[in-house]
């Protein structure tokens, strides 16, 4: 065995200030989430390994088993689990829950990246409609905005458009394979070299330099006949009148060519981005197939925001304060500074006492070494 | 400020030129010194020096905003990123070669042991494409010397002109890939810094059409 003593790779300590930043982070988006009529859910973090097995790769999961010998994999997402959890389930729909969890993924290439980190989201059960899809991303952006995070874009694409516009096209499987991956990369040259009218690849390439707002889908709708397609650019268009209403408009562009994200995906997509990290930072959507696995039809909406990711963010943003420890260490006379340090604590200052009986030169280099402001040493018999 | 990430060595100053011709001032990265990152405040561009196979890797985590990079290193790390456009330049194959004899026989051989420095691109061909298991044998240079000295049947390996190969009794048996540099773009940079980044892409692909004419 090798060396024990370091945490194991892609995993790491959340140390003190930096702890509790976190925390209050955690509680900002907490407050949030309850405030939008979210119900808080915790998942055990170790699920049954064919819970999983349809969305995630093998390679992905930390797997164990069981006493039985059964196959578990720990927490890989929020989503799956709260899926799960509702799907078994015969609540009033629509059922609101979120959840601020640590996710575990193996098998990320390379460092840098870690297994471990943690995630807030949110996901609306039981509804369908752009009405619905704009309530998940309006929380989305007004997480990152909670966070501080506030150079922010965020692109939101539909699903069902380059669905229905394949279908449109009249494209076999193996073309749409190829336009996938070019579109995945924006990579404009393989389109141009498609066996395609000129109009159809014109097409394409608006999707891969799509950017902007109602524009990018009034040029696109004269391009489409499938009415699914129609239907994906005008549910885009809805949620776009719901977020200027919320005035966030300027945070949001339509990128038609978000077609990378996981396969589960069936309608609105969106990622959120900022400066300083190379990931997005929130992910969402809807993917109202999930459910069924689970042996349930159920319409659903949601999305999560890495805090791990915007904590980096708002690090190198400089807008990170690592948070103060203690302000104030009473000492001297056990029992005086024992009164004292209650007294202090009752009226809702945050105060340690000293323990181990020190001098009031030994407390003050201890205080300095610890960065405590304010010193009380407690002479006997004052008190 | 757009960071660019450029493989150290002949490719690097095949995009310098590239660049220039597309009307950028390049002149910081063209300072003959040992610094690993040259930086040029009016141009609004800051050059990174790294390694060919690090390049994809200081794109995706956008530690680089942008990189210029073998398509072999791409497909070998596969990494999360978009990849814009085809500079046309390094070109070369990736190939299966071994003994000249084993020409057209290479499925003739069970459990082939194939040396390689590129891992992922051989257990993706020979397991994804040709459906069949291999051994791989992880090598890190003079990938020719394993047929030679029996540690593999065949290797997988870039080829050029093909001289090493054949000046040492070996063939190319079957190309896996064509390679040429790629320009690639961190995925969150292509939406914080478009007013940057497209341009950018736009002048390098026409001063690529210029070259072709």
């Amino acid at each position: 065995m090798g060396n024990k003593f370091y945490t194991p790779d892609g995993f790491t300590d959340q140390v003190p200030g930096f702890c509790a930043f976190k925390r209050e982070l955690e509680a900002r988006l907490r407050n949030l989430f309850l405030m939008n009529g979210y119900d808080e859910i915790e998942t055990p973090g170790v699920e049954y390994f064919d819970v999983y097995s349809r969305f995630v790769a093998e390679e992905e999961l930390y797997k164990f088993s069981d006493g039985k010998g059964r196959l578990l994999c720990t927490r890989y997402d929020g989503t799956i689990p709260v899926a799960r959890y509702a799907a078994g389930r015969n609540d009033s729909l629509p059922t609101r829950l979120f959840y601020i969890e640590n996710m575990y993924r193996a098998g990320q290439i390379g460092g840098g990246k870690q297994s471990g980190f943690t995630q807030a989201g949110i996901e609306l059960l039981g509804a369908s409609g752009a009405k619905s899809d704009a309530e998940v991303l309006a929380l989305a952006i007004k997480s990152a905005l909670e966070l501080g995070i506030t150079d922010l874009q965020v692109s939101i694409g539909q699903v069902q458009f380059f669905k229905g516009l394949s279908r449109q096209l009249g494209l076999s499987d193996e073309t749409i394979a190829k336009i996938k991956a070019a579109i995945a990369n924006r990579d404009s040259v393989t389109i141009e070299k498609l066996d395609l009218s000129r109009e159809d690849r014109d097409t394409l390439l608006m999707i891969t330099e799509s950017g902007g707002t109602y524009d990018t889908i009034d040029q696109m709708l004269p391009r489409v006949t499938d009415e699914s397609a129609k239907e994906a650019l005008s549910n885009i268009k809805e949620i776009l009148d719901i977020m200027e209403r919320y005035g966030y408009l300027k945070y949001v562009s339509v990128d038609l060519g978000l077609i990378e994200s996981i396969d589960y995906y069936t309608g609105l997509v969106f990622k959120g981005y900022t400066y300083e990290v190379g990931f997005p930072i929130f992910t969402g959507g809807r993917y109202d197939d999930v459910a069924k696995t689970f042996g349930k039809d159920m319409a659903a909406v949601g999305f999560s925001i890495s805090l791990t990711l915007a904590m980096t963010a708002l690090m190198r943003q400089d807008k990170f304060t690592p948070a103060a420890g203690v302000k104030v260490i009473v000492g001297g006379d056990f029992e005086a500074a024992m009164v004292t340090v209650e007294a202090l604590r009752a009226e809702g200052t945050a105060a340690a006492l000293d323990t181990t009986g020190m001098t009031e030169e030994e407390l003050d280099a201890y205080a300095k070494a610890k960065g405590i402001e304010t010193i009380m040493y407690m002479d006997g018999g004052e008190a | 400020m757009l960071t660019i990430a450029l493989s150290k060595g002949r490719l690097a100053d095949q995009t310098l030129d590239l660049m220039e011709k597309a009307g950028y001032d390049v002149s910081a990265a063209r300072e003959k010194s040992r610094k690993l990152i040259l930086e040029d405040q009016n141009a609004g561009l800051r050059f990174i020096l790294a390694k060919p196979s690090d390049v994809p890797t200081y794109v995706e985590y956008g530690a680089a905003d942008i990189g210029v990079v073998g398509k072999d290193t791409l497909l070998e790390e596969g990494r999360q990123l978009y990849e814009v456009l085809d500079l046309g330049v390094g070109k070369c194959r990736m190939c299966v070669a071994g003994p000249a004899s084993l020409k057209g026989k290479l499925d003739e051989i069970p459990n082939k042991r194939v040396g390689t420095k590129y891992p992922n691109i051989t257990r993706n061909y020979f397991e994804g494409v040709k459906k069949e298991s291999v051994e791989i044998i992880k090598l890190n240079g003079s990938v020719e010397l394993a047929p030679l000295t029996g540690l593999a049947e065949v290797i997988v390996d870039i080829v050029e002109s093909g001289r090493t190969l054949y000046e040492n009794g070996l063939d190319v048996l079957e190309t896996v890939a064509d390679i040429s540099a790629r320009l690639v773009v961190n995925r969150v940079s292509m939406k914080m810094k478009a007013d940057e980044i497209k341009p950018m892409i736009s002048k390098l692909r026409e001063a690529l059409e210029e070259g072709e004419e």
